[in-house]
């Protein structure tokens, strides 16, 4: 009878970690080790390849955020570089609140969308240079999450500038009049921005998984932007039209809200899913 | 065997009953998992995911120093052994963790014997 093929698990190791930088050789090997030393005592207990495979497997439940966590335990610093920490942490924050206020107040159009794009380029920089010091929820789930969002308002923006028309336009246009999204210019806006919202869904869940995030976490990120669309349409909007527009249009006619929400979250949730799946998967296991 | 504990409770324990077995001599990564287990009963086990982030972070630390050296089969296995600066970090750790099970001990009556 031949003797069984025995793992690679070196090769199985590199595949799984895949581009994590700070998992080197010398972490590959000593983690094919382990596993090989897992491997052998189960066979040796249980006299089984595949049983014994599967129990090997089982000690690491997911090698996305193991590579993280390496690479993490492996990087020189452990805090935030300080020009990060002190510059560009507290300006984003700033001038995201000046664009989420300026967007509810409806004011300064231009300045809005200079403060959206200005807040995005400052959050790449910040987590291109930052990505392996930072915990892993921030990595995985808020930055991911914050680049899908911006890059979806980005494309709003640009939609708009390219339409000649004023922001917020259409997006108002279409969450009062549902029914303009089935002619003209309204619908062409609405359905080019949605087909955007796939390549955001990609984006925010591919820069999760290459932080180490779970697959919660890259869902999470990847529908980052519906999730805001839902509260601002659920409860900003309504607490807004109630208590400080006093516009009784909107809480007189839910069904119109509800409309938006479906229109502005629901739907694009459904197409940023879209664009998240192939980054919601594992790495395929090559045969050993 | 004695139950095994959830794995966020015995993955804080990681550096204590790590550092501790180095304290008696150099193993490698494998090797410090199963005498873990084996001696604790099965109650905290270390899987390679919890281990080896766990054992690159005190390396960081300056707390273990790994090197690679054949074991007896003539196997590359990396050993790690306890430096002085990680001998100093086991008195206060296990003053931690005493005061901690008291402080436990106090609230839920849980003893620490």
């Amino acid at each position: 009878m031949p003797e069984p093929v025995k793992p690679d698990w070196t090769k199985l190791v590199r595949e799984r970690l895949g581009e994590m930088r700070s998992c080197n050789q010398d972490v590959v090997t000593e983690l094919a080790a382990h596993l090989e030393e897992v491997y052998e005592e189960a066979c040796a207990r249980r006299s089984n390849e595949t049983e014994a495979m599967r129990f090997a497997l089982e000690q690491v439940d997911d090698w996305q955020v193991l590579g993280a966590e390496i690479a993490r335990a492996k990087s020189e610093e452990d805090s935030m570089d300080h020009r990060t920490k002190i510059v560009l942490l507290p300006a984003i924050a700033i001038m995201f609140a000046v664009g989420l206020v300026l967007l509810f107040l409806d004011r300064a159009e231009i300045l809005q969308r200079l403060v959206w794009i200005a807040c995005m380029a400052l959050l790449l920089y910040a987590a291109a240079s930052e990505a392996n010091r930072l915990n892993l929820r921030t990595r995985a789930v808020w930055l991911p999450g914050f680049v899908s969002l911006i890059a979806a308002s980005l494309f709003m923006f640009a939609e708009e500038i390219v339409l000649a028309h004023d922001a917020s336009f259409y997006f108002t246009d279409i969450s009062l009049r549902p029914g303009h999204l089935i002619s003209g210019l309204p619908r062409w806006f609405y359905m080019l921005w949605l087909i955007a919202q796939v390549l955001c869904g990609a984006l925010g869940a591919f820069l999760s998984r290459r932080g180490g995030g779970t697959r919660v976490a890259r869902l999470a990120a990847g529908t980052f932007p519906a999730l805001v669309m839902f509260l601002v349409c659920g409860f900003v909007i309504p607490v807004s039209a109630f208590f400080y527009e006093h516009n009784t249009l909107v809480l007189s006619h839910p069904s119109r809200l509800a409309l938006g929400i479906l229109i502005w979250a629901a739907v694009p949730a459904v197409a940023m899913l879209v664009g998240a799946a192939p980054f919601l998967k594992e790495a395929k296991l090559q045969q050993a | 065997m004695t139950k095994r504990i959830r794995s966020k409770i015995a993955r804080g324990s990681g550096e204590l009953a790590t550092l501790s077995l180095l304290a008696e001599q150099p193993l490698y990564g494998f090797e410090i998992a199963r005498q873990i287990g084996e001696r604790t009963g099965g109650a905290l086990q270390f899987t390679l995911a919890s281990l080896y982030p766990l054992l690159y972070e005190m390396e960081k630390r300056g707390w273990v120093e790994g090197h690679w050296q054949a074991n007896h089969a003539g196997r590359d296995r990396r050993y790690y052994r306890l430096t002085s600066a990680g001998r100093k970090q086991l008195a206060p750790l296990k003053q931690e963790w005493r005061s901690f099970f008291q402080a436990l001990d106090s609230l839920a009556g849980v003893s620490h014997a």
